[in-house]
């Protein structure tokens, strides 16, 4: 009975090297938290989130996957119900950044074609460690034709302006009519079918 | 007792070549030289050849010497070839996890408390129970909200179905739900009577 309690549903996912700081990302998003224990994430989790966008009530359905190459199987899955996603890397970490192009053919090879994609470069308030420059992240952003952003989990950088960018890119191309209302699903292309319970579908 | 001493050397004789030891050398030595010690008595003619002897009777001497040094040396690497090769075989068996293992395999070590025991498919599964679990406790950590707060009658499960067969009336609903408290009523005896 909880339904509409939001207008549309979105359902974003988090890519990228592991250790780069996704799930903190999200924690931040989410909870505005941030905690400095890494804890790999196992396979996949998802947090969710309500935003007020144009006078619409969105919620965010966030997955966050596990960069470990081990999981890739399982992570690859949730892609296709991806509306967007967010490919983040670390500024201090070069193999990170490295990776982006092999991240962004997953996404070719997995993801819906319309899907909305965003590279965040995470860890901005480690400047002294910094390994990649702001303008290398500008740049293979631009030749991919996506937005960029450089965040901080830990110092609350960008974080929430990333999230509410990539929302509102989805919302424009979203058809101004009503969601399927109550029917909106949101298991994953991994075939969850959490959400479709009775009481809320 | 002269007789054993007497007939001892001269066994070196009969012996085969290559079974022949350097005390069988002297032995011979000590015939050969006896026999010679015969004939010189007779004329002084042989002492030539009897320092020809001796001389033949140390290359004798030192082949026989060469030959059995190079024998023992032979078995002694052969002995230890054998013993190097038991070794091995011996780790072999012992490890033979280790040695059949491919390049693309992964050992795992039976004892290991923290070892690999579950397929990637039972690990989807856990995950996709753990996060269907998870939408489910939000949607009802929503609807208590909900309750609390008041927004939403007690109990009303008829709602639910109502709601199920027909999503033209959630536009109507939602803005009850923003609307009053006083209006549930009349909504909850709406949706009863569209129940049936």
């Amino acid at each position: 009975m909880a339904k509409k309690t939001y207008d549309l549903l979105f359902k974003l996912l988090l890519i990228g090297d592991s250790g780069v700081g996704k799930t903190c990302v999200l924690f931040r998003f989410s909870d505005d938290a941030f905690n400095t224990t890494f804890i790999s994430t196992i396979g996949i989790d998802f947090k969710i989130k309500t935003v007020e966008l144009q006078g619409k009530k969105i919620k965010l359905q966030i997955w966050d996957t596990a960069g470990q190459e081990r999981f890739h199987t399982i992570t690859t899955s949730y892609y296709r119900g991806a509306m967007g996603i967010m490919l983040v890397y670390d500024i201090t970490n070069a193999k990170s950044f490295e990776n982006i192009s092999k991240w962004l053919r997953n996404i070719d090879e997995h993801a819906n074609e319309d899907v909305e994609r965003m590279l965040l470069g995470n860890k901005c308030d480690m400047e002294d460690k910094r390994v990649v420059p702001k303008a290398k992240g500008e740049q293979i952003a631009k030749e991919h034709g996506i937005r960029f952003f450089e965040t901080s989990a830990k110092a609350n950088v960008s974080i929430e302006k990333a999230f509410l960018t990539l929302a509102e890119d989805i919302l424009r191309k979203t058809p101004v009519k009503e969601p399927n209302s109550e029917n909106v699903d949101i298991s994953s292309g991994g075939g969850v079918t959490g959400w479709k319970s009775k009481c809320c579908s | 007792m002269e007789f054993g001493e007497e007939s001892s050397p001269a066994l070196a004789f009969d012996k085969d070549a290559f079974e022949l030891t350097v005390e069988d050398v002297y032995d011979i030595s000590y015939v050969i030289g006896r026999d010679l010690l015969k004939i010189s008595s007779k004329g002084e003619e042989v002492s030539d050849l009897q320092f020809r002897i001796v001389r033949v009777l140390e290359m004798f001497e030192t082949l026989v010497n060469k030959y059995n040094l190079s024998l023992e040396e032979l078995k002694m690497e052969r002995d230890n070839l054998k013993s190097e090769l038991d070794r091995i075989l011996q780790e072999r068996s012992s490890g033979q996890g280790a040695q059949t293992a491919g390049p693309n395999q992964l050992l795992v070590d039976l004892t290991d408390p923290n070892r690999p025991r579950f397929t990637m498919q039972e690990l989807k599964e856990v995950l996709q129970e753990r996060n269907q679990l998870k939408a489910q406790l939000m949607v009802a950590q929503e609807e208590l909200q909900l309750y609390r707060s008041g927004i939403l009658p007690q109990a009303e499960p008829a709602m639910v179905e109502v709601d199920l067969d027909t999503p033209a009336h959630t536009e109507h609903r939602r803005a009850t739900i923003s609307d009053a408290k006083e209006e549930k009523t009349t909504i909850g005896k709406l949706f009863s009577f569209r129940r049936k």
